[in-house]
């Protein structure tokens, strides 16, 4: 008898998106909308965040030991470098090892350095951070400690950038939760107010239905799936309309030899992360019937 | 089986029911006269719980309906047949569909709501129409659709309110006779009527309201 009544409920919901098919589909294609501007938003969060953390990655922290240093003072920095957990990998770099590293990326400028008439490069380890000791203030932190073992003279690395990037990153972030929130109520008015197009052409049934005694959960059903199958569309669409301007827009960047290769870092939503905002979209359906159904009184006529 | 004691229901500060004291036992028939604005529809609603009382108090087997919380609001309709003048049939369902939605609310099985749907049908001789729709049928045969969607479920009433103001005689006789019918299985039947033809036609207990008060009862023999 539960299957009848689930499959009676389930042909109420589907009678009711063919009932009011032009409201659905309007309502379906501006939650989908509403959706996709909350991903456009999302995605530049997600490609940004990826892209720090690439960058991240690659970010290599210069550790220049003092001059005429002793070997053994060398040895020593090292070995209290190997032992800090938060350096994941190091190598030295000799002066020569610099001079000629300089030499080969810039041979026009070599010839200044010629002129010194000794070698001005110190020597250096080149430091990989700890993934968890890569955030800008994790590496100012580390940077600072550094400093302060004997014989080092100067720790160095891309610090602005790293923190322009972690702020770019919580702006954006801000700013998807902002959009995200102000676009997710208006979703939910817009599916709200489609249930309550839904209610009012079908009035006269919630009416019939509560004299002959169906419980208020009996008359709501079908308008809570109404509203859920509205959120799951709207946003299933919204992920589709992403996915065709985010390949359209990774066409137009790769055909741009000015960032080439930058296509290659861009990276739509996972598959786990589609299926979160699928079921956003079918959560913010079902708010928007359940407030337009707290309305119809508890069974009463 | 119903009492009223006292009851007075309001609209704008105006009486649709003012202090009205009834009983009804059980398996009677009882036709509450009057003319429009008497209060009879308002009586009607207050004994399913479509609307409550601002004074006096209602039992129903027993039950006072003021303690009734509004989940059971639904329960006591399921035991209560309501038949309208405007009929309020689903116009999409089909006759048979139509018949079996109080057995559906109330989670019946499908060989339950066959059989049940299938007797409502053949007692107002509807049977051989359970496939058509509502647009399809006579004025009469909507109204008996109707009263086998209030029978389908065994009710312990029947509450008909104006069944037969859009009928003519012939129509309205064979609503009466439906009615005495059903009310010989022992269902308490409660007619709201101005119409003077049921009357003649019925012979049982009377009760007559005008604005709002109780300002004759009748039994009347057959």
């Amino acid at each position: 008898m539960l299957v009848r009544r689930l499959l009676y409920l389930l042909r109420e919901a589907v009678a009711n998106v063919l009932t009011n098919r032009t409201t659905t589909v309007v309502a379906v294609a501006t939650t989908a909308f509403t959706f996709a501007c909350v991903g456009v938003f999302l995605l530049l969060y997600v490609n940004l965040k990826a892209m720090a953390a690439s960058l991240e990655q690659d970010i290599q922290v210069m550790v220049y030991v003092q001059d005429d240093l002793p070997e053994s003072a060398r040895g020593e920095i090292e070995v209290q470098l190997r032992a800090d957990r938060a350096v994941r990998s190091l190598s030295y770099v000799s002066k020569e090892r610099a001079l000629a590293d300089f030499q080969a990326q810039f041979p026009s400028e070599s010839r200044l350095l010629q002129g010194l008439g000794q070698n001005p490069l110190p020597a250096s380890f080149v430091v990989t951070l700890a993934a968890d000791s890569r955030s800008a203030e994790a590496m100012r932190r580390w940077a600072t400690r550094t400093q302060l073992i004997p014989g080092v003279g100067q720790v160095q690395y891309n610090q602005e950038w790293v923190e322009a990037l972690a702020g770019i990153v919580r702006y954006i972030e801000v700013a998807a939760i902002i959009v995200g929130v102000i676009l997710s109520a208006a979703s939910v008015t817009i599916i709200a107010n489609t249930i309550r197009l839904a209610l009012y052409s079908r009035r006269e049934e919630i009416e019939i239905l509560g004299l002959i005694g169906a419980s208020a959960t009996f008359i709501r059903v079908p308008y809570v799936l109404e509203g859920a199958a509205l959120g799951l569309c709207g946003s299933a669409l919204s992920l589709v309309i992403l996915k065709a301007g985010f390949e359209l827009f990774r066409h137009e960047i790769h055909s741009a030899t000015r960032f080439l290769g930058v296509d290659a870092l861009l990276t739509f939503f996972s598959l786990d992360m589609c299926a979160v905002l699928v079921f956003v979209g079918l959560f913010l359906g079902c708010a928007g019937s359940v407030l337009s159904l707290l309305r119809v009184g508890e069974g009463r006529a | 089986m119903i009492q009223l004691f006292h009851v007075s229901k309001y609209y704008d500060r105006r009486p649709a029911l003012s202090d009205v004291t009834l009983e009804i036992e059980k398996g009677e028939f009882v036709l509450l006269m009057g003319p429009s604005g008497a209060g009879k529809s308002t009586l009607l609603k207050l004994l399913i719980g479509a609307e409550r009382p601002e004074e006096g108090q209602i039992l129903i087997q027993g039950r006072s309906l003021a303690k009734l919380r509004a989940s059971e609001i639904p329960v006591l309709r399921r035991k209560v047949g309501v038949v309208l003048q405007d009929f309020r049939l689903l116009p999409k369902k089909t006759v048979f569909d139509n018949v079996s939605l109080p057995l559906l609310v109330q989670g019946a099985s499908t060989p339950d709501i066959r059989r049940k749907v299938t007797e409502a049908l053949r007692s107002v001789g509807l049977d051989h129409k359970k496939d058509l729709f509502p647009p399809g049928l006579s004025t009469g045969e909507q109204q008996r659709v109707c009263i086998a969607r209030a029978i389908v479920n065994g009710p312990i009433m029947l509450l008909a309110d104006e069944p037969t103001g859009n009928l003519d005689p012939d129509l309205t006789r064979e609503i009466i006779e439906l009615f005495k019918a059903i009310n010989a299985r022992g269902t308490t039947i409660i007619v709201a009527t101005h119409d003077p033809n049921v009357l003649a036609q019925v012979n049982r207990r009377v009760i007559t309201l005008e604005h709002g008060k109780v300002v004759a009862r009748e039994q009347v023999c057959s």
